[in-house]
């Protein structure tokens, strides 16, 4: 129960950084993704049975904001949730260099794989250059070891 | 003994359990995208509504906060000499104003007199851009809803330098929040005319592709630079606001019936800050 409310109120935290840094950046079309840095810093220090709906969740709440496609950021995010999960025993997520590799991999992947669904489900195009994806995956990188540091800091490294 | 198999059997459930969850999740969102956006989905977005409008507002209202910090301290380093510009502009706008008044009435008097549709003032409220994903720039959340008087299908207005300028339309409302679809979308579309050709058509977004003008006369003598604005004739925007410019008049070959023209939006997607949203009370006295 203490980790469902401790998980919550860090979701409420990353929905403000989230907000701020795209009311922030957003104007200069850098395409960050503060969601999904969460999400994987929580598939990082939590169990399985925390980490898949805790990035279900935070995939529908970028959703909510859509208005051509429902479901596509819950479905990439649910993927990078196995990802991460697959990783852990290859990689050391305590350390910061394998979080900013897989948070680049992974922002990579959840912006292609999203455009692919988009083109796919809605037919529409949601391709917006190299610039945008590039900086924001750049910037989601950078931001991995604030976020996984947090992350673990509240959860006292659950695993 | 007995208690170990116990202990492995409920680890087994457990593990069992557990790797399911990713594929349940899978499921869900794939039918989650298979539904169609109305009635489903727009429930399941209904419920979501309440967890998330909370937190939005939340995290809007600490952006706005943080915002107004550093706002603050910049404006006060400033305030002295923005207020003796202010007061310059200040006179000359209320000369301005009153000598469009004056001009207004004229045009009301006229209008009646010539048994022609009455102008009339556009009635709104101002909203901030909330949120913008780069992602999806078909589309922006601002911050004022239904409990101001936001309500679905209103034109929305952006100015640019001073000018007012078309936007968009609201596609989605909540009490706090609405939804902005924004020109450049497929699913958008309205009646224009260019100036100084005088041609209608009809406009649509094309994505990240410039605007097309569709329907314009076979014979049309529309050139590229004419501005495009708002016909009398749209049941949703008003008359006369600027939508953009004619960039291309479309060379094609082969049989057709009318010229498609390539428009440039006057309202850049990526530094809409403040909307003006037409607020049913000014759409109904049009």
């Amino acid at each position: 129960m203490g980790n469902i409310l401790k998980l919550f109120l860090l979701f409420i935290a990353a929905t403000v950084l989230h907000w701020g840094f795209m009311s922030v950046f957003g104007g200069a079309g850098v395409s960050l993704n503060v969601m999904l840095v969460f999400a994987c810093a929580v598939c990082a220090c939590l169990p399985p049975q925390y980490g898949y709906p805790a990035a279900f969740v935070c995939g529908l709440f970028l959703d909510f904001f859509g208005v051509k496609l429902f479901g596509n950021n819950a479905l990439v995010f649910t993927l990078c949730a196995c990802m991460m999960y697959g990783m852990e025993k290859r990689l050391d997520f305590d350390a910061p260099v394998p979080q900013i590799i897989s948070i680049f991999v992974l922002g990579l992947f959840a912006a292609v794989f999203n455009v692919i669904l988009l083109r796919m489900f809605a037919g529409f195009s949601a391709w917006t250059g190299f610039w945008p994806l590039f900086s924001g995956v750049a910037f989601n990188a950078a931001l991995a070891p604030f976020v996984f540091w947090a992350v673990r800091r509240v959860f006292k490294r659950e695993r | 003994m007995k208690s170990q198999s116990k202990q492995h059997k409920k680890t087994a459930f457990h593990s069992r359990r557990v790797s399911i969850l990713p594929a349940v999740f899978i499921l869900l969102s794939l039918l989650l995208m298979a539904l169609p956006l109305e009635s489903p989905v727009a429930s399941v977005k209904a419920l979501l509504s309440y967890i998330f409008i909370p937190q939005i507002r939340a995290a809007h209202a600490a952006v706005e906060y943080a915002e107004g910090v550093s706002g603050t301290v910049k404006e006060l380093l400033n305030t002295h000499q923005e207020n003796i510009l202010l007061q310059e502009q200040l006179g000359r706008l209320q000369l301005e104003n009153a000598q469009a008044r004056e001009v207004f009435e004229e045009n009301v008097r006229l209008a009646s007199a010539l048994d022609l549709r009455v102008p009339q003032i556009w009635r709104g409220v101002w909203a901030k851009t909330a949120y913008r994903d780069p992602t999806q720039w078909n589309s922006v959340v601002i911050d004022k809803g239904l409990l101001d008087g936001v309500h679905e299908r209103a034109a929305v207005i952006a100015l640019k330098d001073a000018q007012p300028v078309l936007a968009g339309l609201v596609l989605e409302t909540d009490d706090h929040t609405a939804k902005v679809l924004l020109l450049r979308d497929e699913d958008f579309s309205a009646a224009v005319y260019a100036v100084p050709s005088g041609e209608e058509g009809l406009l649509t977004g094309a994505g990240a592709a410039q605007m097309r003008m569709q329907y314009l006369p076979f014979l049309s003598d529309i050139q590229e630079g004419e501005k495009v604005y708002t016909s009398s004739s749209s049941s949703i925007f008003p008359a006369g606001i600027l939508v953009g410019e004619v960039a291309e008049v479309e060379d094609e070959s082969g049989f057709r019936t009318s010229l498609t023209a390539r428009v440039e939006p006057a309202a850049d997607a990526s530094s809409i800050r403040e909307l003006f949203v037409l607020t049913p009370q000014a759409a109904e006295e049009k």
